[in-house]
């Protein structure tokens, strides 16, 4: 009983200041990480770096400000500035509610690093105090509406949330392919790096989207186990939204910053009609030779580069 | 191959003891040996329909029938087995029921161990001839069972049972046979003859010695010979195909696979049940890389025994190719799996393009082409394609105009140069082809390693103190004999030991005689002389001759070195000051061992100074040892850790060109050279390293970087092509760095196509886009 008072002294605290976050209007990600119950110093440690490494990474990298940016840990675990609190269950219950009274267009990135264990809709992540299974996290989620929310579970054993939380227009994404998978996880070292550093952004639009980061640790991850001669323990997933996925970034993309340049705007039009054509022909690829495919590819390739080009221009001014 | 002893099995042992059995027995027992008689005529419908009224009478009358008469009943089964595999199980049944009515029917004991065999079922053999041994150790037909059974699982003392069984028995037929087949096996072909003669005189009219003699004169190009056994064969077994069967084995055993297939074919025509004679044949063409009609040959023969577990996994096999990418240009068909298709191919074709042109310069000969080339991604794979079981230990194997080997990326098989690997197998694809596949093993592995040698420093074998103690041991087989080190090995590293040897002949020969007298050599086996003749012929030696001959070159090359590790007391105490140890390096300089010793003592010490002194004493002493646990590793190391780069560079340096190093070893070495701004130099170490571990993406780029500072623009484009190939992550990146290095080269419609699969990708990528509007903006 007597430890569970200060955690609602926190939990108020920590409530206010996602409040107090919500001011800010120009941010339209909110990164909440939940590191997990360490167990063991060497874990607290690695849990405490991953979470840092990503928030250092959506700030520094995707230009998410400090205040949209929250961390609630293991209170054994080292303490950085986007620490808001420890990763019980109430707090987090508490935390991502609120979210729910956030304007819908601000999306979630929700990611959990640390141990996980149990099966099917019991799975979950161990946390201090009570743990927060997939059946929580539906139940959670499922209050927040149409909002775009990307459920990232980094854990170990994470795999059987896959089924519980895919749903239409959001992302999942679990370490594991399933809640038999329980040994320690490296696939959100990957995962993380993949936005901390250079080498996911493989269509080349200067942001990392959840698929290129999924993609870029999935490849390293099986690089890792192949390079040391083991045999994979992890098979990470997706849920099967591939588009949503493409599309979902920790920053907004460059288009926005064409808001109040006419010339600007046609452009980001015409390059996006372009775009679209792109997209169709790939699908088409199949069917054509490789010649017809080179040169319509071609057609369509020349004028967004002299469209792009363009854009560059008139973004870095006179 | 082993197999065909065991399909033998049946027709070896039927004929049934008689006396001591009952009237009922007898009766049946002789029942059963007419209607063998009359199959073996080839009266097969009537020995079919003798032979169904046995399970009449087991059917109605089991619980009254003797041992002996469930033996009869087992028999004759057996036989209705060939077209209906399933009655095999019936066999078993009828077996079993005759050992439980007499535990001591050590015939029916033998019997049901051979079926086991006869259906591989080996485990299950080796149970019941041990059952029947510890039953009375001296029964011959078990102790000739169970050799046969112990050479099937390649087990030790099949020679030794067998051995005994003669000693027993001496004009047992059956082990005269087994005798002769295992003195072919060693290739001892007069020994083997002699065999099957003596077996033929006590059983003339014996299948299966009249088909290994037939086979046997076949191979030694005795014609009147293999005319006379197969006349006597045909007279008394008209429609069975032993002798076909017996001959396409040992010819593939010689490696003279197209005719191997060619008589399998004929035996298969004239006993469309024989199914090994199928499976033979299948696997012959299988080696030729005719793969469909291998598959044909061996579904059918699968189809008739669905107990060959040879055919059955090269049939599995077989249904995996679809994962493999087929690649053929003018020389070659390459046959890679589909992941690693694109990376190995890049270099596999530049390799064994320039190993086609040397050896078809070197050995005037040109193979028909394709030559297929099949790279394993599982070591598993590759050993079933290339013996038809898991386990073998080689890496690669030449059929002549088919080589196949391990990828890089079999983990099973261990790290080992793909690239030493591939030009070895392919030297074997010239040596095979132009002495019509009459090379003996010796010869052609000895050139295949030396090849290796000529090819690239630090590839194919070299000297290692275990080779020069067992030459100083006298463990080495003379020049003659060659041959024996390799087919009759007499201690457990013979065979490796002798690849060596046979490639430091191969370059004595070259050296003292002329390279031509190599080529004369092969020719000289083509005309179907012996080793001896061609000795005599081209080296102008008797066999005592070519052994001094080669004895003295052995002395001469390494005479100093097997003196200096000869003395093995290299004691040194643990806690000696260093002085000390110099000291007693000193007082016997002549000892690698103590050098080696005290060198490692010194570097546990941090003394390199003295260490280095120490050690380069050790390699003046063995120069030619390159093995990590030699001067050469301990001198890197000692020099590595004194900073001196430059002297580190150039020992490592010196040791890649004396053998295989592993793949760390390369990459170390060139990060010295880059250390000392040598470019050139970093990149031939870097290039060496693809040949143990081609899957490293970054040191595909750092090769590529360091090609395109030098202005090797070629193999700057080889290096980017090897990164796309290797499937990156960032895969726009890969070929917008591949259409640069196409650029550079002028090569400008690849770059152009490489950009486009880059934009492809990624169209918004800044650098391509640039680089597609260079590409297609006119020139001024």
């Amino acid at each position: 009983m007597r430890a569970r008072r200060p955690a609602l002294v926190l939990i108020l605290v920590l409530t206010l200041a996602l409040v107090g976050a919500s001011s800010n209007a120009g941010a339209q990600t909110r990164l909440v990480i939940v590191s997990g119950l360490a167990g063991a110093p060497k874990y607290a440690q690695a849990f405490s770096q991953l979470s840092n490494a990503l928030a250092q990474a959506a700030k520094d990298r995707a230009g998410l400000p400090d205040s949209a940016i929250a961390w609630y840990g293991d209170p054994a675990g080292t303490k950085s500035r986007w620490h808001r609190g420890p990763s019980q269950r109430d707090t987090l219950e508490a935390v991502l509610g609120r979210f729910g009274e956030r304007p819908v267009a601000e999306q979630l990135v929700l990611v959990l690093i640390g141990h996980g264990s149990g099966e099917g809709a019991d799975t979950k992540i161990s946390l201090p105090g009570p743990d927060l299974t997939a059946r929580d996290f539906s139940r959670i989620l499922g209050r927040l509406g149409s909002r775009r929310v990307a459920f990232l579970n980094l854990t170990s054993a994470s795999g059987d949330m896959m089924s519980v939380l895919a749903a239409p227009g959001r992302v999942v994404i679990t370490a594991t392919k399933s809640a038999f998978e329980r040994n320690e996880s490296h696939f959100g070292e990957y995962f993380v790096e993949a936005f901390a550093k250079d080498g996911a952004d493989t269509d080349k639009d200067n942001r990392v989207s959840m698929l290129e980061a999924f993609r870029y640790a999935d490849a390293e991850t099986k690089r890792l186990y192949d390079a040391d001669g083991r045999l994979a323990t992890e098979h990470p997933q997706i849920a099967d939204e591939s588009e949503v996925a493409r599309l979902f970034f920790l920053t907004p993309g460059a288009r926005a910053r064409a808001s109040g340049n006419a010339r600007l705007n046609v452009l980001y039009a015409e390059t996006f009609a372009l775009d679209e054509q792109i997209q169709a022909l790939r699908k088409k690829k199949d069917s054509m030779t490789a010649d017809a495919y080179d040169a319509e590819l071609e057609r369509l390739l020349v004028p967004l580069a002299l469209k792009s080009r363009e854009i560059r221009q008139l973004e870095k001014g006179p | 191959m082993r197999s065909s002893r065991i399909a033998f099995c049946v027709f070896t042992v039927l004929v049934l003891a008689t006396p001591g059995l009952s009237a009922q027995a007898d009766s049946m027992t002789v029942r059963v040996n007419a209607a063998v008689r009359s199959y073996e005529r080839g009266e097969r419908a009537a020995a079919n329909r003798e032979f169904q009224t046995f399970i009449d009478i087991y059917n109605t009358r089991a619980d009254r029938l003797t041992s002996s008469e469930f033996v009869a009943v087992a028999v004759a089964v057996t036989y209705l087995g060939v077209d209906d595999p399933q009655l095999f199980k019936d066999a078993l049944k009828a077996y079993d029921r005759a050992i439980a009515a007499d535990p001591d029917n050590l015939d029916a004991r033998v019997r049901l161990g051979e079926l086991f065999l006869l259906k591989f079922n080996a485990e299950e053999a080796k149970k019941t001839l041990t059952a029947a041994l510890a039953k009375k150790s001296s029964y011959v037909p078990a102790l000739i069972a169970e050799a046969r059974r112990r050479d099937f699982d390649n087990e030790p003392g099949a020679d030794s049972l067998l051995d005994r069984a003669l000693e027993l028995e001496p004009e047992s037929v059956s082990g005269r046979v087994l005798k002769a087949r295992f003195l072919a096996d060693v290739e001892d072909f007069a020994g083997a003859a002699r065999e099957a003669d003596r077996a033929l005189k006590a059983g003339p009219e014996n299948a299966e010695a009249l088909a290994f003699r037939a086979a046997l004169a076949r191979v030694a190009g005795d014609s009147l010979a293999n005319a006379d056994a197969r006349r006597r064969y045909s007279a008394l077994y008209p429609k069975e195909a032993d002798v076909q069967l017996a001959t396409a084995e040992l010819l593939s055993r010689v490696r003279q696979y197209a005719n191997a297939a060619e008589v399998a074919r004929e035996g298969a025509q004239l006993d469309p049940t024989n199914w090994r004679v199928h499976a033979v044949r299948g696997a012959n063409l299988l080696r030729m890389g005719d793969v469909a009609a291998a598959k044909r040959s061996l579904e059918t023969a699968f189809k008739g025994d669905p107990y060959d577990i040879w055919a059955k996994n090269t049939l599995d096999l077989l249904d995996t190719f679809g994962e493999y990418d087929e690649i053929t240009n003018e020389r070659f068909t390459f046959m890679i799996e589909k992941a690693e298709s694109q990376i190995l191919s890049l270099y596999l074709k530049e390799l064994l393009d320039r190993g086609y042109s040397t050896f078809q310069k070197r050995y005037a000969w040109t193979p028909p082409v394709p030559v297929r080339v099949e790279v394993y991604r599982s070591h598993a794979d590759f050993s079933v394609r290339t013996v038809g079981l898991a386990g073998i230990g080689a890496l690669g194997v030449s059929f002549g105009n088919t080589i196949a080997f391990d990828s890089p990326a079999a983990k099973d098989a261990g790290p080992f140069n793909w690239g030493s690997t591939a030009w070895h197998e392919l030297a074997h694809t010239f040596t095979l082809g132009s002495s019509d596949h009459r090379v003996p093993r010796w010869l052609s592995e000895g050139l295949s390693v030396f090849e290796e040698r000529r090819a690239h420093p630090g590839w194919g074998q070299s000297v290692s103190p275990s080779f020069l103690k067992a030459f100083e041991d006298k463990k080495l087989v003379p020049a003659s004999r060659m041959n024996d080190g390799f087919i009759r090995p007499a201690f457990p590293q013979q065979v490796m030991l002798s690849y060596y040897q046979a490639s430091l002949l191969c370059e004595m020969i070259a050296r003292d005689f002329g390279e031509p007298a190599l080529v004369q050599m092969l020719q000289a086996y083509r005309g179907g002389a012996s080793t001896e003749q061609v000795v005599a012929r081209v080296l102008k030696l008797d066999a005592a001759g070519f052994d001094r001959r080669f004895d003295a070159y052995l002395r001469e090359r390494f005479g100093r070195a097997m003196a200096a590790v000869s003395d093995r007391d290299a004691s040194v105490e643990q806690h000696m000051p260093a002085d000390e140890l110099v000291a007693r390096a000193n007082a016997k300089p002549d000892n690698y061992w103590l050098q080696l010793a005290v060198g490692r003592a010194l570097i546990a010490r941090k003394d390199y100074t003295k260490a280095t002194e120490v050690l380069e004493r050790a390699r003046a002493l063995f120069p030619e040892y390159g093995g990590a646990e030699g001067a050469y590793g301990g001198l890197v190391r000692a020099r590595q850790a004194s900073g001196d780069v430059k002297g580190a560079a150039a020992t490592l340096q010196a040791m890649s060109a004396l053998g295989e190093m592993p793949y760390e070893m390369h990459l170390t070495l060139a990060d010295l050279w880059l250390q000392q701004g040598d470019t050139a130099k970093a990149a031939d170490a870097l290039e060496n390293a693809l040949f143990m571990n081609p899957f490293d993406i970054a040191q595909h780029e750092r090769l590529a970087e360091l090609f395109a500072r030098s202005g090797d623009k070629r193999r700057a484009v080889r290096e980017r092509m090897a990164v796309v190939a290797l499937r990156p992550v960032d895969v726009a990146e890969a070929q917008y760095r591949l259409a640069l290095a196409y650029r550079n080269a002028g090569d400008l419609r690849n770059a152009k196509r490489s950009v486009l699969r880059a934009l492809e990708e990624a169209p918004h990528f800044e650098r391509a886009q640039e680089l597609l509007l260079a590409l297609v903006e006119p020139k001024p």
